[in-house]
């Protein structure tokens, strides 16, 4: 009985044994793609961008190849271990290319702030330049400001100097016999300063039409004072046509006897009714 | 039940090396063949928390072949274990949580350079304006 029992034991020692081994041991096969599965992983840890951007998930991919590469007997087992190393080598590699993007992106922030602050400063530049262009050009208007001013203040004095009165018609400068010799329409030597000031005054105010009247006392007969007044107006203009003053901006009238300003009883009041008037427009000529 | 006691009260009283062998043998081959046939709860919990998580990150615009081939296998991995060919149910559970995962990291890889993308246009697109800015002033 006993060794009855003990030969089925033996038996069944023998038989398990090798089935054992076969069942639960490695076979020889290794599964197909666990080569290609290396590769791939080979090729994602030597990439100098991704291999340090995922060391986590390198590192189960490795574990998953690594358990792919044993030789297996079941032909599914191998195929989904496979599987499982290809997924994993995959996810390993989107995340190493998330970081990378990640990583790129702080550089791609800072070429933008540089882009953005470039373009300020041109702005800046820009608004700066303009205002200094708008300062310089308050500046000239000021100094046209200062220039009218001056020229006013110029004219009020030559003004002055002429003895000229301001009327309704205009500035009338009123030149004496004195630039005359009696009965004559010849300009003294001596009138020719007084009418250089007045010559010059015309020819710094173009824009203004002239009037050149002359007049007379009483004494003679009434044409031949009325033929004098002309011919000494007369020459008033031809001397001022001769300092530079344009001819179609002056008017020569004889006047005569007929517009005195003072009696022509005294001398002083014959005198003073013996004159030439110029009157020079307040406002600017037409043409 | 006869043969069984009978069997014990003879190891018991020879304690002879081969016996010894030949009972490990089979506790071992028990152990380590004769799977008790469990469900794979946990790989298939694994498995639906990364779908999920690839839901919540909007996987399915980019990686919509993934992701739905991780629901596949899910759903094939319940149907296994229905079957209780639990080995089976566990591998599919194991491959529909890696399909989900990629499904997230290539989703996430995809988003990130996208930004990056943009982010590259928006300098582009500032960079020439100042070129025309620069050209009007000149």
């Amino acid at each position: 009985m006993s060794t009855q029992i003990y030969r089925f034991n033996k038996l069944i020692a023998i038989m398990l044994t090798p089935v054992i081994f076969a069942a639960c041991s490695a076979g020889p096969i290794k599964p197909e793609g666990a080569d290609m599965a290396r590769n791939n992983l080979i090729q994602l840890q030597s990439d100098p961008q991704l291999a340090s951007r995922a060391p986590v998930a390198i590192q189960e991919a490795e574990l998953a190849v690594r358990a792919a590469e044993v030789p297996q007997e079941n032909v599914e087992l191998g195929r989904h271990l496979v599987f499982m190393a290809d997924r994993k080598i995959a996810i390993a590699t989107f995340q190493a290319q998330s970081r990378l993007s990640e990583d790129q992106r702080k550089m791609l922030s800072e070429q933008r702030d540089n882009a953005r602050l470039d373009s300020r400063t041109r702005e800046a530049d820009r608004a700066h330049s303009d205002a200094t262009a708008a300062r310089r050009e308050a500046n000239l208007a000021n100094m046209d400001t200062e220039i009218a001013l001056q020229q006013a203040a110029d004219l009020q004095r030559q003004i002055a100097e002429l003895n000229a009165k301001a009327t309704d018609r205009g500035l009338v400068v009123t030149l004496g016999d004195l630039l005359f010799d009696t009965g004559k329409a010849t300009l003294k030597g001596g009138a020719a300063s007084h009418l250089g000031k007045l010559a010059a005054f015309l020819n710094q105010y173009p824009d203004r039409t002239v009037m050149i009247e002359g007049h007379t006392d009483n004494v003679g007969s009434e044409d031949f004072n009325l033929g004098l007044s002309q011919r000494r107006a007369n020459s008033v203009m031809t001397y001022l046509v001769s300092q530079g003053v344009a001819s179609n901006r002056l008017a020569a009238y004889g006047k005569g006897e007929n517009f005195a300003i003072s009696d022509n009883e005294s001398a002083s009041g014959r005198q003073q009714n013996r004159r030439v008037e110029i009157i020079i427009a307040n406002t600017a000529a037409r043409q | 039940m006869t043969h069984r006691l009978t069997t014990m009260k003879v190891m018991g009283t020879h304690r002879s090396p081969l016996q010894l062998i030949t009972a490990g043998a089979i506790l071992f081959s028990l152990v380590a063949c004769a799977t008790v046939p469990q469900p794979p709860n946990q790989e298939l919990a694994a498995a639906e928390t990364a779908i999920t998580s690839a839901d919540q990150a909007r996987a399915v615009d980019y990686a919509s072949a993934e992701l739905h081939e991780a629901r596949t296998k899910l759903a094939a991995a319940r149907a296994a274990v229905q079957q209780e060919k639990m080995i089976l149910a566990q591998q599919l559970a194991e491959q529909s949580r890696v399909d989900a995962e990629l499904a997230l990291a290539k989703a996430e890889a995809f988003k990130a350079k996208a930004i990056n993308d943009e982010m590259m246009k928006s300098t582009d697109v500032m960079k020439q304006e100042m070129q025309r800015n620069t050209g009007d002033k000149q």
